[in-house]
């Protein structure tokens, strides 16, 4: 990092709770209930992965924790500011949680390089030269400094996604939500990103992964949470998830997807 | 049986690129247009046809056409009753507007130097006849039509300052590099006002090709504007926005271009305050080009900020960018870029449209080509042909050349795309 960017404080959050909070969330389309009560708590630098077949409510929770979605009933809090109708909370916890998503979502009229250094040019309001600094650091950390000026359009899905990667973390979020970030990629491609993944999780970083990559959850997870039909059914350590569950339906599951 | 690696290797041949096929003009027209025999007919018929039409064409450009009418009036068609004894200033005008163009290109080229996304191959003089041909015909053929040694002096000197200016302008010094846009406000304003101010000539007196230009490059840069906002408007989260943007587009669409100009020219004096200074009949009709041309942007830029996938829209909120900035920085520069074919299509309509002026009694290019087959020395001479291909030739220039400029935009901002 250069000078001028502040390391993060590695403590707890601001208000000693935990990073994330979660109580009885509950989101409704129409009659369809896609979260029917979720509570869930992430602590600082906690690693969480959270499994489930689709149409759980994995993405649509994840998604409710910076406001892409607006949640119907309960409560959420990302570092003790809590998720309301406030347009400036929203900005606040837009600013401290980045996202990746499934489809990578980079801005195809910039390059790589604009891609990245977008946020923290007009969010954070830093100068172009800083922006970009920082930015060319974060394409090294994940492995992509030579695409820097190239567009999207011209990356292979590994590369866009690392860049994705990039642009989210250079808002120096204090936590990273995934939103099945390997989903849409080819085999061979899968492994460098969660390796990136890997390397950010041991860096200390906050996360929440949807996914359904167990080597990547064994290996990094410090938590793995089941969905399933809106609800959390079951939580514990990947050990444990894994080698023990107790729920039927996460038995189920497994069994499907080992 | 032999294992895999112990076959003998066979020395693989480097790839070349791929195959070049060579082949000659003969050899291409026995294979396309000669390679059945119902399609030699068809190559013989149209061939003759068109045969004849090229004929046709060039023997009235250049034996048949009695160009007399053209060429007595040709000041009248360019500038109308612009007083003769000021014609200097749409000429200076003329030189202000290039220089300034061509160094702000230029400058804009020096800005790009070192970039490596933006920086583009040094300007070669093939790649300045391709894009500038449709212009120097035109030019060639006012000259044709003109008399006297003084205009070809001035065409060649102002090319000549165009290349000048576009070169000397890479070498500009670096504060005025970053002001080009400056330099361009201050170049327009100029352009202006040396045909207006100490005792010339204000717009509402100007006629022929000058007028044209004037409206047309007046309700395109005000119309674009506009329309952006009512397609923005017209899908905002605010009712009263939507409302406004689409009762706006969906009466202005739906009422002829002339009823407007009409309205133009004998109502919208009644919504300007009395005592108010009522603005001239030019201004007026600019006003209503402008209005009408807006409606139709409006509605090409809609289907662009459709075409956005909503991803787009959450991964930059995701980033914490105020929705003014989601829009501005994400939303419409894709969206723009995707229309770019249906906007200058807009444009280029709206160009042929200012043709209509002539109806609320303004004299631009196409109207004075009637008038004058009128006079005293051309009355009852059957010279409408020639006069019609006068001004459609002037027309067809600037569409076909915005058309173009079009298309190699499309190409450059389409580098990268997915």
């Amino acid at each position: 990092m250069s000078e001028e960017v502040e390391p993060r404080e590695a403590a707890a959050s601001r208000d000693g709770g935990a990073m994330i909070e979660c109580r009885g969330v509950e989101k409704w389309f129409g009659k369809f209930a896609a979260l029917r009560g979720i509570d869930l708590d992430v602590d600082l630098q906690e690693v969480v992965v959270i499994v489930g077949p689709s149409g759980s409510g994995k993405s649509t929770f994840i998604r409710c924790i910076n406001r892409l979605e607006k949640h119907d009933r309960g409560r959420i809090a990302v570092d003790g500011i809590e998720v309301t109708d406030d347009i400036r909370h929203i900005q606040e916890i837009r600013r401290e949680v980045g996202m990746v998503f499934q489809s990578f979502n980079l801005f195809p009229h910039l390059t790589v390089m604009d891609n990245v250094s977008l946020g923290p040019r007009q969010v954070r309001r830093w100068s172009k030269d800083k922006a970009e600094g920082v930015a060319m650091e974060l394409l090294e950390r994940v492995h992509i400094p030579e695409q820097a000026h190239k567009y999207p359009g011209q990356l292979s899905g590994g590369q866009q996604q690392r860049a994705a990667i990039a642009r989210a973390l250079a808002m120096q979020p204090r936590v990273m939500l995934f939103d099945e970030p390997t989903s849409a990629l080819d085999p061979e491609m899968i492994k460098e990103v969660l390796d990136v993944m890997k390397e950010l999780a041991l860096s200390g970083m906050t996360m929440i992964v949807v996914s359904h990559e167990i080597g990547f959850a064994k290996e990094v997870a410090d938590r793995v949470a089941m969905f399933d039909q809106g609800k959390l059914v079951e939580e514990g350590t990947p050990d444990r998830f894994f080698s023990d569950p107790q729920h039927e339906r996460t038995k189920l599951f497994l069994s499907q997807i080992l | 049986m032999e294992s895999v690696d112990r076959m003998p290797m066979v020395e693989e041949p480097e790839p070349s690129g791929p195959p070049v096929r060579e082949i000659g003009l003969g050899q291409w027209m026995r294979e396309n247009l000669f390679n059945t025999w119902y399609n030699t007919v068809l190559t013989i018929v149209f061939g003759v046809i068109m045969a004849w039409a090229l004929f046709a064409s060039l023997r009235f450009v250049f034996v048949n056409g009695r160009w007399e009418v053209v060429r007595r009036n040709l000041t009248l068609l360019l500038v109308e009753r612009f007083p003769r004894d000021q014609l200097w200033r749409p000429w200076a005008a003329l030189f202000i507007l290039t220089i300034t163009v061509a160094l702000f290109l230029g400058a804009s080229a020096a800005a790009r130097r070192g970039d490596p996304v933006r920086e583009r191959p040094p300007l070669t003089p093939v790649e300045i006849v391709r894009r500038m041909w449709p212009l120097g015909v035109l030019a060639a053929a006012l000259l044709l039509l003109s008399s006297g040694i003084l205009p070809i002096v001035l065409v060649v000197a102002l090319f000549a300052a165009a290349l000048g200016a576009r070169l000397a302008g890479e070498r500009l010094p670096g504060w005025l590099t970053r002001a080009r846009f400056l330099l361009l406000v201050v170049g327009g304003v100029a352009t202006f006002e040396v045909v207006i101010a100490f005792g010339g000539q204000g717009w509402e007196r100007w006629g022929g090709l000058m007028l044209l230009l004037f409206l047309a490059v007046g309700a395109i840069a005000l119309s674009f504007p506009l329309g952006v906002l009512l397609a923005l408007g017209r899908r905002s989260r605010l009712p009263a926005f939507r409302l406004v943007s689409t009762v706006y587009i969906e009466l202005i669409r739906g009422v002829p271009l002339i009823t407007l100009l009409f309205m133009g020219a004998f109502m919208l004096g009644f919504f300007f305050p009395v005592g108010f200074p009522r603005p001239s009949l030019v201004v007026r009709a600019l006003i209503a080009l402008i209005l009408f041309t807006a409606a139709y942007v409006a509605e090409v830029v809609r289907g662009g900020l459709q075409s956005i996938p909503y991803a787009q829209i959450e991964a930059a909120q995701a980033l914490g960018l105020s929705p003014t900035k989601v829009t501005r920085l994400v939303v419409l520069p894709q969206a723009l870029r995707a229309v770019i074919p249906a906007l200058v299509g807009q444009f280029i309509s709206l160009w042929k449209d200012v043709a209509l002026v002539s109806i609320i009694g303004l004299s631009e290019v196409l109207s004075i080509a009637q008038r004058i087959t009128q006079q005293t020395d051309f009355r009852a001479q059957g010279l409408q042909a020639e006069v019609l291909a006068f001004a459609g030739f002037v027309y067809w220039v600037g569409a076909y050349w915005m058309s173009r400029e079009s298309q190699r935009l499309e190409k450059r901002l389409g580098v990268g795309e997915r």
